[in-house]
């Protein structure tokens, strides 16, 4: 009898996204521990998506941290997409947690313009504490470009993003960090470090095609998963964050 | 027998995750049309997602409520209203799609009604390829008939594409003949 021809490879546990089209490009989801990088332009849906995936999580009974830096929490709750699956309770039972940023700084002491590498520590240290005492599973950081202007050096940037990596990862939090780039930026983070360094890059981009403009999402890199790299065109919905694939028949410049 | 009949009994034969062209004269449209939402999907128990690119959704709703056809299962995707700048008032059936040319935002808000309208069965009527084939290249509209009407089966929906006979061609025959399993002639008998 022939020998049984096995296809499947080792399978990192999954930190499911609950974005269906997303789990689907990421063979199940996002290697559980990952720390990557949602990067784009704004308006492309970085926020929303990041928000939907704690929102899933915590619909899954794990506690889920959002931590803004760019706007306040109560701001940022109010511009959000009603979505049919949400549930105030869970901010109430606390399995979804929104942090604002320069509370921490306040309370750390931290209000210098420039950090040094002490005061790195210090930040990684804090946010890991607030992991680990609360058990978050997830994490969002909105946005590490925000926290990256207050580093200045790449050698702070690199340090930093390391640290906060490793520490996250070893206490089995899935991350993702917010990357804000400018339009027609030609690499996925604004100091070039934050993406040689994540494990994983999302990129979200608008798309001009014949005068529409289409949001776009891409994984440009994953590790620990085959993925999809192929561009798919999203739509922000009360459902969820929908995904399909870029149609290439008209072949476009850039599409 | 009444196109409205003939066509609502064509389609009562097929299986689910079926995709038919349903080729139509101008002057059979309203009635094909009520063959399909009223008699074929009402009686199915089906919810309807109906892409327009030909005219705008307004327009169909007025003459469905017209012929008293229960609106409350049927949506609508509308991608030529705001085109065409029309300025008539929004029915909240109605989901908007900026042009014709965002085939992909068409896919992406039949995917939203069907998450929307889970437990039932859908039924997807495209109105039509000869209206889309106008804003967009062959290449690109057959590699959306495929997606849609691949993702279509895959969710055990119908998909119904409206071919006007008026406007055929060997291009658009073609793009069909790939992706339906069969043509519905719209005519009384």
């Amino acid at each position: 009898m022939a020998p049984k021809v096995n296809l499947s490879t080792s399978v990192r546990e999954r930190c499911v996204t609950g974005i269906q089209g997303l789990d689907n490009a990421l063979d199940g989801g996002i290697p559980r521990g990952n720390t990557i990088l949602v990067t784009g332009s704004c308006g492309t849906g970085k926020t929303t998506l990041s928000l939907e995936f704690l929102v899933h999580g915590a619909l899954d009974d794990e506690t889920c941290l959002f931590i803004s830096v760019t706007e306040s929490s109560e701001k940022l709750l109010n511009n959000i997409i009603p979505y049919d699956f949400f549930e105030e309770s869970l901010i109430k039972k606390g399995k979804l947690i929104f942090v604002d940023m320069p509370v921490v700084y306040e309370k750390l002491g931290l209000d210098k313009l420039e950090f040094q590498l002490e005061e790195v520590d210090v930040l990684v240290r804090a946010i890991a504490d607030i992991v680990k005492e609360m058990d978050v599973k997830r994490l969002v950081i909105d946005s590490i470009t925000s926290v990256c202007y207050r580093l200045r050096t790449q050698e702070k940037i690199r340090d930093f993003i390391l640290k906060i990596g490793a520490t996250l990862s070893s206490l089995g939090c899935t991350s993702i960090l917010v990357s804000e780039i400018s339009p027609v930026e030609e690499r996925y983070s604004l100091f070039g470090v934050e993406e040689a360094i994540a494990d994983g890059i999302i990129f979200m981009g608008n798309l001009e095609r014949r005068g529409d403009l289409l949001r776009t999402l891409q994984v440009v890199k994953m590790r620990g998963t085959q993925h999809s790299r192929t561009k798919y065109v999203l739509d922000l919905t009360s459902a969820g964050v929908l995904l399909v694939p870029l149609l290439k028949g008209g072949s476009v410049a850039g599409g | 027998m009444s196109v409205t009949t003939n066509v609502a009994d064509k389609l009562m034969t097929l299986p689910e995750s079926s995709a038919v062209a349903l080729q139509i004269r101008a002057e059979h449209y309203f009635d094909a049309i009520r063959g399909i939402l009223d008699n074929f999907a009402i009686k199915k128990e089906l919810d309807s997602i109906y892409i327009t690119s030909t005219i705008p959704s307004q327009s169909i709703i007025n003459a469905l409520q017209v012929l008293e056809v229960d609106m409350s299962n049927i949506f609508f995707v509308d991608c030529i209203s705001q085109i065409m700048m029309s300025t008539s008032s929004k029915h909240e059936h109605t989901i908007y799609v900026e042009s014709p040319t965002m085939l992909e935002n068409l896919m992406l808000k039949v995917e939203y009604l069907t998450k929307r309208t889970q437990g039932r069965n859908d039924i997807v009527i495209l109105d039509s390829i000869n209206s889309l084939a106008i804003h967009n290249n062959t290449k690109i509209l057959s590699e959306f008939l495929h997606l849609l009407v691949n993702n279509l089966r895959a969710k055990k929906a119908y998909t119904v594409i409206f071919s006007m006979e008026e406007y055929r061609s060997e291009d658009i025959s073609n793009m069909l003949n790939i992706v339906v399993d069969e043509t519905i002639i719209a005519a009384g008998e």
